[in-house]
């Protein structure tokens, strides 16, 4: 027998000279595989050393005791610098406490050899027991191996304590390596997409692979009531992506443990430089640029990530009783082409997908619902992709679909599945360029594409909010027309990290150009689409400067045009900082960009009854195109725009301003000009004629005669005295909606009551009587008037915030008509109950001053006071004047 | 050695750091801060709701330079962040006793 010494040495001599040969080894090919075969048979051959000198002469004795090697170690995956984990197995107590001494020695021997040892000592019985708080012990069963002793004992624990306790415990075996998973995945916000990821417990690395394995094993066995055959474990298909992935991922991670000298498992810049180098992982191990060595890497992460979450989601055990029964209550959504099962997605006929539209319904159905796409159904659309990509969809058509998957709460689920399938890069081939993209910031945590689709999801999540400063975030979220075109934006905004160019910000303009032509938007939509790119650093660069300082804020309103720019581009900044990592929005940064936001926004709308002059405003940019567009009607644009004010010109597109011009010139034959749309959330009625007194307030009582609820108006009129007043509405009783006739009806109402034909106090009384009968709103608005005689040099600023309800717009303005004020602007807004009226009042062309004032104020507050459901308050701050 | 604490507008953010790199500094923690003096708040209007905000967004530097830099750390800042109106910001000095650099153990001023 050797002595302790000597041994000691002669093993320690061994394992340098044999893990110095494994690095060469590994240095040479790059087989990972292979390096950590060798590592495991290396530890191993040292384990027999040990026990033979320490435990047993005899490989197979003593008698009731045996080493079993568990975890890494029994998958024979033992990394350079892996923990070394095994199980002291006993056939009872006794021998146990016989040969402590002997564990205390062996165990002893490979941590003087500096090995990382985890031992575990269990007699047979006790591994047949499963304890709760101990899950990990049963899970590193599934992986044991014989290494020495009683070989007899080892299959008794291997054939049958094992396999019976699998199968008892499976349900919460599952269950718990399920929710140690999704808390894993949550640590890492729930992506692969990581710019500097871990190999080992990133999303897509090493540990999902485990997670694969365990939980088909644990399934197979409750099937089988056996051990299943390791090479049935996976589909056939699944084990195509999975095995070359794991290849890769361990040729990665004996990369990183023999580059740190230890177990790293983190996959930094300069690792990625030099793994991109030596071509780590990549077939006849060529160099490559770092960004195209982690698309490789990326590439393989998604297909583990893929089959690892496949399972956790089809394994029905996984689920507890409660999400199983949430889930179920999801099937209900099912329709004709999809069927819901344990929230997965699955197609009724497959053939359905040869139809492009059926396809793109499908991920309108994931985004809305929140379901996934079952595996079935991935192989589906994975089959029907090349015929797609012959004749992809393109224009209004594929726009129409992608706008309205882009609005639906879970868009960022579905464009990951999308994007997952190789289906969003067909769509969309712009999206290549950024596609799994690393780039160098010491800020984003995340890669491109991922950063984009972060920013899509953490707008959506603003509307499950419970913060006070998210929530009103989500409150302008609400407001905005068209939420698509912000949407399309943030997918959009950082495509040009992906092309060589100046600034990102130029190139993703010209690859957003592109894709806007292809999707065929109109092209206001493009102006807003291009507009948010191009300017989706601006709120940030101003929150360097001075928010509080007027001309900066000046600067910056002038530089966003409109509201609902200022809106979008206020949600853009929102979403473009959370999205760069889960500290990055600090409550300092999402505050002060909220400054920012309402500076500007009473900016904007105190700022805007300064008239136009379209000889003196030759650099707007709106007139010239106007003047392009126009060209033959260069005199008429020209007479039309005199006065208005600038606003008027920055709430409507080129193309609304031509049709108002037409309606104008038609006012000869038809002194009322009506035109009613129907707009995506809202109908959306245009009025062109000559101004009259009681106009605006005729036109809003109207609306509420017919039982209309107005959610925004615009009025403006020109030098020449023509209105335009747009009233947006929703049809409370659809009366519209589901009667076309109705519409030439309701405009003839209109025109008949600014004619004088109709009654329209009758039309409201009537109204009023049915209304009154409805019950008392849940939130209950404090009113308050604010009068401004300060901020604008022509007209007075009254701003009514009040309880929204039928007749209120009609109330307030018939009461500035009786009193001889004339409404130059009126901006009306509401937020949820909560009416935001703003008009800009003048008499006889100047501001209401002295006791025509007060008499306004007081008559305003008695109309609002009479109108007001009981026990509201109502309190008048007058201001400035 | 001293420590430097400065409260500087944001907007004079990048004209101090530019200013301490042309001394020669390089090294500096920045810190969001919110706070006032005798700069009080500002108060908006917004759809009815009142918005005030008393504590108003500051930078706040700090670093820590051997003595003969002080003096001119201290014009640095200054210079860059002065307008000349109220809310400028101030400059704290404090002595620090000892410096050690985590990863090697230097002290006092290598580890500056």
């Amino acid at each position: 027998m050797t002595t302790a010494g000597s041994l000691s040495s002669e093993l320690r001599d061994l394992y340098t000279t044999e893990s110095a040969r494994i690095r060469e080894d590994f240095a040479a090919t790059g087989n990972g595989r292979a390096a950590i075969s060798q590592r495991t048979a290396l530890v191993e051959k040292i384990a027999h050393h040990l026990w033979k000198e320490v435990i047993c002469p005899e490989e197979q004795g003593p008698q009731r005791f045996a080493l079993v090697a568990l975890g890494g170690f029994g998958r024979s995956w033992l990394f350079p610098h892996s923990d070394i984990d095994l199980l002291f197995l006993h056939a009872d107590h006794e021998t146990e406490e016989a040969s402590k001494d002997q564990v205390r020695g062996f165990s002893q021997g490979l941590w003087d050899l500096r090995l990382k040892v985890s031992p575990a000592t269990r007699v047979l019985s006790e591994c047949d027991r499963f304890d709760p708080a101990n899950v990990e012990f049963a899970i590193s069963l599934l992986d044991c191996r014989y290494l020495a002793g009683d070989r007899d004992l080892f299959t008794r624990l291997h054939d049958k304590v094992i396999p019976k306790l699998m199968i008892r415990e499976t349900q919460p075996l599952v269950q718990r390596l399920a929710d140690v998973t999704r808390k894993r995945y949550e640590k890492f916000g729930n992506t692969i997409f990581h710019l500097e990821p871990d190999v080992k417990d990133t999303p897509g690395g090493l540990r999902d692979c485990n997670v694969a394995l365990w939980l088909s094993l644990l399934s197979s066995m409750e099937k089988l009531h056996d051990w299943p055959d390791p090479k049935s474990l996976l589909s056939s298909s699944a084990r195509k992506q999975f095995e070359p992935a794991l290849d890769f991922l361990m040729s990665v991670r004996c990369f990183l443990h023999l580059r740190y000298g230890r177990d790293d498992n983190m996959l930094s810049w300069e690792a990625q430089e030099e793994a991109a180098k030596r071509g780590i992982g990549v077939y006849d191990a060529h160099e490559l640029a770092p960004a195209d060595w982690m698309r490789i890497y990326f590439s393989h992460a998604r297909s583990v990530h893929r089959t690892a979450t496949q399972l956790l989601e089809e394994i029905p055990a996984a689920w507890s009783s409660l999400s199983r029964h949430f889930h179920n209550l999801r099937a209900r959504v099912s329709d004709a082409d999809f069927s819901v099962v344990d929230g997965l997605v699955f197609l009724r006929q497959a053939s359905v997908l040869q139809d492009p539209e059926v396809l793109l319904r499908l991920f309108h159905f994931v985004a809305h619902h929140d379901v996934r796409l079952g595996t079935t159904t991935e192989y589906k659309i994975e089959q029907v992709l090349p015929s797609l990509a012959a004749t992809p969809p393109r224009g209004a058509e594929l726009w129409l679909y992608l706008g309205e998957i882009l609005a639906q709460p879970h868009a960022a689920q579905a464009l990951r599945a999308m994007h997952s399938l190789r289906l969003l890069t067909l769509l969309l081939p712009e999206l290549k360029a950024i596609d799994s993209l690393v780039v160098r910031d010491f800020y984003h945590r995340f890669t491109v594409d991922e950063h984009s689709f972060l920013a899509i999801e953490s707008l959506h999540r603003l509307q499950q909010s419970h913060s006070e400063w998210e929530k009103q975030y989500a409150g302008i979220l609400d407001e905005l027309e068209q939420p698509e075109l912000l949407y399309l934006s943030l997918l959009l905004h950082d495509t040009g990290k992906g092309v060589q160019s100046e600034n990102h910000v130029e190139g993703s303009l010209l690859i957003a150009e592109q894709c806007l032509e292809r999707l065929d938007l109109e092209s206001s939509e493009r102006d807003t689409v291009l507009f948010l790119i191009g300017n989706h650093l601006e709120m940030s660069a101003a929150l360097r400067r001075d928010i509080f300082d007027s001309p900066t804020v000046a600067a910056f309103a002038d530089k966003v045009g409109t509201p609902e720019r200022l809106k979008m581009l206020c949600l853009f900044t929102y979403a473009d900082i959370k999205a760069v990592n889960p500290d990055a929005l600090t409550p300092w940064k999402a505050e002060n960009v909220w400054q920012l936001y309402i500076a500007a926004a009473n900016q904007l709308n105190r700022n805007v009854d300064q008239r136009l002059h379209p000889g003196a405003d030759l650099d707007d940019e709106k007139i010239a195109r106007l003047r392009a567009l126009a060209p033959v009607a260069g005199k008429k644009v020209k007479a039309f725009l005199e006065g208005f004010p600038q606003r008027y010109l920055r709430t409507y597109a080129v193309n609304e301003v031509l049709h108002h011009l037409e309606m104008a010139e038609s006012l000869g034959k038809q002194p009322i000009q009506l035109d009613l749309k129907r707009g995506r959330h809202w109908f959306e009625l245009t009025l062109v004629t000559n101004d009259r007194p009681f106009l605006f307030g005729r036109v809003a009582g109207t609306l509420a005669a017919w039982g209309m609820n107005i959610v925004k108006a615009n009025a403006f009129s020109n030098q020449a005295g023509t209105v335009v007043d747009t009233f947006y509405f929703t049809d409370r009783f659809r009366t519209l909606e589901l009667n076309l006739s109705e519409w030439e009806r309701f405009k003839r109402g209109i025109s008949d009551v600014l004619t004088g034909e109709a009654d329209l106090e009758r039309m409201l009384k009537s109204r009023m009587q049915a209304e009154e009968k409805k019950a008392t709103p849940r939130v209950k608005i404090k009113t308050s008037i604010e009068f401004d005689n300060l901020c604008s040099s022509n007209s007075t600023l009254v701003q009514v915030v009040a309880q929204d309800r039928p007749g209120l717009l009609y109330t307030v303005a018939s009461c500035f008509a009786h009193h001889k004020c004339n409404i130059e602007i009126a901006l009306i807004d509401t937020e949820g109950q909560m009416a935001i009226d703003v008009f800009y009042l003048s008499a006889d062309r100047k501001k209401l001053a002295g006791d025509h004032l007060k008499q306004v104020e007081t008559a305003l507050r008695e109309a609002l006071q009479s109108g007001l459901p009981h026990g509201i308050t109502s309190t008048v701050k007058p201001l400035n004047h | 050695m001293t420590k430097v604490e400065a409260i500087i507008q944001v907007s004079k953010l990048e004209s101090v750091k530019n200013s301490l790199h042309e001394i020669g500094i390089e090294g500096m923690t920045v810190l969001e801060a919110r706070g006032h003096g005798r700069q009080k708040g500002h108060t908006e209007f917004y759809r009815g709701r009142e918005y005030t905000v008393d504590l108003i967004p500051k930078i706040k530097l700090e670093l820590v330079v051997a003595e003969p830099m002080v003096e001119k750390v201290v014009q640095a800042i200054s210079a860059a962040a002065r307008t000349g109106k109220i809310g400028d910001g101030k400059i704290f000095l404090s002595r620090i006793d000892e410096i050690i650099r985590i990863r090697n153990d230097e002290r006092g001023e290598d580890a500056l």
